[in-house]
């Protein structure tokens, strides 16, 4: 049953519907488009180069004003605004495509950027109304603001509907008082204007209801104070402070969004600002490469360089087709932002899960190809472990993303089911739906959904995809018949599940990208090994995943849990208990 | 004010070369180009003199239609306008020959000053520039590290050798060569490209100018790879007479000091 009105790839493949239409040909920039993105990355790299010192920034835990008066200069602030609010006007993948290459020379100048441009700016290019874009739009895009974003609070990290922060209409209704504290703020020491999310009171259906709403504030307003900057892991020349207000006063124009979608505002903010993140991750990828490449191919033992020996060949093509399969998923999305029309909260959800969980790999890796080299400080390969670190826990951790995917992805399959439990009560006015229900479960057991005309380099690939999306639609129908609405609670279940479509977005983005230089006519001679290591080591993951859904020891682990909790400890000394 | 800056493309400081077939130039296929590293300083103050006194800034810039994208990156830094001298053959000629081409397709553009960096990085014959003062008959000025736009002249400051400077006047239109490492570089702003591609380049093709091609001071005839050759020389002695020698021999023999 194809659901036309899913403009989601991943929602739809959850349904078993491989909506090749979205993500085939894999989206192109223009030749404009890509001729300034070259000019924007040749003009920061020449900045970079001559500028940004990682070592210092790392040790001093500073970014130096010089750099960031530089990168205003260049314009590089104003790059998620459109040209008519006096930024830059590019796409979403030359964002990313930036990104990717700040991140690349300093993870701290990317953090404090992406702070300000991917999660800062964006709430207001996205929800604000035009007098809001006018009045901060251009201060934000030419670095006179830098901005940031406050949703966290001490007892709402991942729950973020928990948060404590009230703004309430003051008499006048001129004004919302807020009052509240926002933690782990990046940019918080010096940041101009924030966007922060506070509990509202909104009148619905005739009754008082508590809801989240963002508000856009000045954080020079009197009642705003800053914590001190933290002391941090790595990302050491971000700013991350708390903010808290005391009855601060946020004009009424400042509401940004509507009135109680504070949680929506603060959903779409993030979807973009996790794809810059994802795209940073790539950067860190890329520059690890070239170091391990470096050290690898200079260092001897037993008569021969690094490179020559299996076990490093091993981690550099691992790290490589992770690479691989990261670009590819990620501007996949960014593309499809960029064409407009279609749902990718699932994908930017996974292209940061992906790439945050590749650059720590690999970054673990090339410190092991450094050896005790890498453990020094002397080195840079310990920085970009502590660097790397942060991506698997900001904007959402994994784990919560991994829900995210797998909730959202069965919602679909779930609200038909229910509604296929409806029809059954009321079998004449649920009859359409039976006979899709029929033919649905028909499809599962008996056909399945092909990628169509692939290029015959990943023939097989292809078919793999196909048969293990089945897999997924299969088992996705499967847990939620046992489980119902308690699915919820089945985190072991849910992690597999998305670990599932994860990886098959992984393959559905590679193959595309492929496929579509093959029938551009260019060359895939490096493109072709990259996707079939990346595919097939992809594929094994989902059969593995797939397997344990059924066949796991969730209760042991549960039971294992439960027991050293209770205990407080290890319950067991080897040698000396009796 | 007019000022042209004469600005060069060559290849990346990084890439790696080959021989061309018949062992005049470089294989140019799979070589990536750039601004020449000194003609970014040119290229600098130009802008800066520009800025001062109200003038224009003119990228003039030869060679094959790869070098549109210097042009553009020198646009995108703050330039006004430019003159690409299209030419497919010239990437190995004397520089004579380049002078002369060059001044013919600037010369009724009547520039106030012109610029350039101090030598090219694939050359390096440091001649062009004055070559081109010569033709046009104006005065010149090399190794140029600090200036000032007077009434209808301009002073500069010269680096000479062992740490002497020279300070003289020229009067304009005149040409000076700009010392590298002295004047920050600009960097292209993103507002710069996009507006770059709005900003006029004018095409000449060299072959149009009526300047004989063939008439140079001297005529390439053959590259090459010089020989590898390894040869490690261990110095015996104390320390001091080591250092001595060392010293002696990085002055003298490697003359890096």
């Amino acid at each position: 049953m194809k659901n036309e009105k899913i403009t989601s790839f991943l929602k739809s493949l959850f349904a078993g519907d491989i909506r090749q239409d979205i993500i085939f040909p894999f989206p192109q920039q223009d030749k404009e488009e890509t001729e300034n993105l070259q000019m924007i990355l040749q003009a920061w790299q020449e900045f970079a180069r001559d500028n940004v010192d990682p070592v210092e920034i790392d040790k001093n835990a500073e970014i130096p004003k010089e750099v960031l008066d530089g990168m205003k200069e260049i314009g590089l602030f104003g790059l998620p605004v459109s040209d008519e609010y006096e930024g830059a006007g590019v796409s979403k993948t030359s964002y990313c495509r930036v990104f990717e290459e700040i991140c690349r020379y300093d993870s701290g100048i990317a953090v404090m950027f992406g702070a300000h441009a991917s999660i800062g700016t964006n709430g207001i290019v996205l929800f604000g109304t035009e007098s809001q874009k006018a009045k901060y739009l251009p201060k934000l895009a030419s670095g006179e603001y830098i901005a940031a974003f406050a949703l966290t609070e001490p007892g709402a990290g991942s729950d973020a509907a928990g948060i404590t922060t009230t703004a309430v209409l003051n008499e006048n209704k001129t004004a919302f008082i807020l009052n509240g504290s926002k933690i782990w703020i990046s940019n918080g020491g010096y940041a101009q204007l924030a966007t922060v999310f506070a509990k509202t009171i909104v009148h619905q259906n005739g009754e008082d209801k508590e809801k989240i709403t963002a508000f856009i504030v000045e954080l020079d307003s009197a009642g705003v104070s800053r914590g001190k900057p933290e002391h941090k892991l790595g990302i050491r020349g971000s700013n991350t402070t708390s903010l808290n207000f005391d009855n601060v006063e946020v004009p009424v124009d400042n509401l940004l969004g509507p009135m109680g979608k504070g949680f929506l505002v603060a959903m779409e903010t993030l979807n973009t600002g996790r794809l810059g993140l994802a795209a940073g991750c790539i950067g860190g990828m890329k520059e690890l490469l070239q170091q391990a490449n470096q050290y690898a191919q200079s260092r001897e033992q037993f008569g021969k360089s690094l490179d020559k020996f299996e076990l490093i060949q091993d981690k550099i093509a691992y790290i490589a087709s992770e690479t691989y399969a990261t670009e590819s998923i990620v501007y996949l999305t960014t593309g499809l932002q960029d064409r407009g029309g279609v749902d990718v909260s699932l994908e930017s959800a996974i292209c940061k899960i992906v790439g945050s969980e590749a650059v720590w790999d690999a970054s673990d890796e090339v410190l092991q190809i450094a050896g005790g080299l890498g453990y020094s400080t002397e080195y840079p390969y310990e920085r970009f472990l502590r660097d790397a670190r942060i991506h698997r826990i900001f904007e959402g951790t994994n784990e919560i993303l991994r829900m995210f995917v797998a909730l959202s992805g069965i919602q679909g399959p779930g609200e038909y089911l229910k509604n296929v439990g409806k029809a059954l009560r009321n079998p004449i006015k649920g009859f359409g739906l039976l006979t899709g229900f029929a033919a649905h479960k028909v499809k599962d057991t008996i056909t399945i959904d092909h990628l169509k005309n692939i290029c015959p380099e990943l023939k097989n690939e292809a078919e793999q995809f196909d048969k293990l999306s089945a897999r997924l639609a299969a088992l996705t129908e499967n847990v939620l018949m046992k489980y119902g609405k308690k699915i919820i609670y089945k985190q072991f279940i849910l992690q597999r599940i998305a670990n599932m479509v994860i990886n098959l977005f992984g393959m559905a983005a590679v193959i595309s990208r492929v496929d579509t230089r093959v029938k551009q006519g260019k060359s895939i001679e490096h493109d072709l090994p990259l996707a079939k290591l990346y595919c097939n080591m992809a594929a094994s993951r989902v059969r593995r995943e797939a397997r344990y859904v059924t066949r796991n020891h969730d209760k042991q682990r549960t039971q294992i849990s439960e027991m050293i909790c209770e205990n407080g400890k290890y319950p067991i000394d080897m040698l000396l208990d009796k | 004010m007019k000022i042209a800056i004469l600005l060069k493309q060559v290849p990346v400081k990084d890439a790696t070369l080959e021989l061309s077939g018949d062992n005049t130039w470089i294989d140019e296929d799979d070589v990536q180009f750039e601004i020449n590293d000194s003609d970014h300083y040119g290229l600098a103050e130009a802008l800066n003199i520009a800025k001062a006194n109200d003038g224009e800034v003119t990228v003039v810039t030869m060679g094959p239609d790869r070098v549109k994208d210097s042009i553009k990156q020198a646009l995108a830094k703050g330039a006004h306008k430019a003159i690409h001298i299209d030419d497919e053959e010239m990437s190995s000629t004397d520089p004579l020959t380049r002078a002369k081409v060059i001044a013919e397709a600037i010369k009724d553009e009547n520039f106030d000053l012109i610029l350039s960096g101090l030598q090219s990085d694939d050359f390096g014959y440091g001649q062009t520039g004055v070559l081109i003062a010569e033709i046009l008959g104006m005065p010149h000025a090399t190794l140029v590290v600090e200036t000032e736009i007077l009434e209808g002249k301009i002073k500069v400051k010269r680096e000479l050798e062992g740490g002497w400077f020279q300070n003289a006047e020229l009067p304009l239109p005149a040409l000076l060569s700009i010392q590298s490492g002295l004047t920050d570089i600009p960097y292209a702003t993103i507002k710069g490209i996009m507006m770059a591609k709005k900003k006029p380049v004018a095409e000449v093709d060299a072959d149009d100018l009526g300047v004989d091609l063939d008439t140079g001071a001297f005529k390439l005839q053959k590259i090459y790879t010089p020989v590898k050759s390894k040869e490690t020389v261990v110095l015996d002695g104390d320390a001091d007479s080591i250092v001595s020698q060392l010293i002696d021999k990085l002055k003298n023999e490697a003359k890096v000091l």
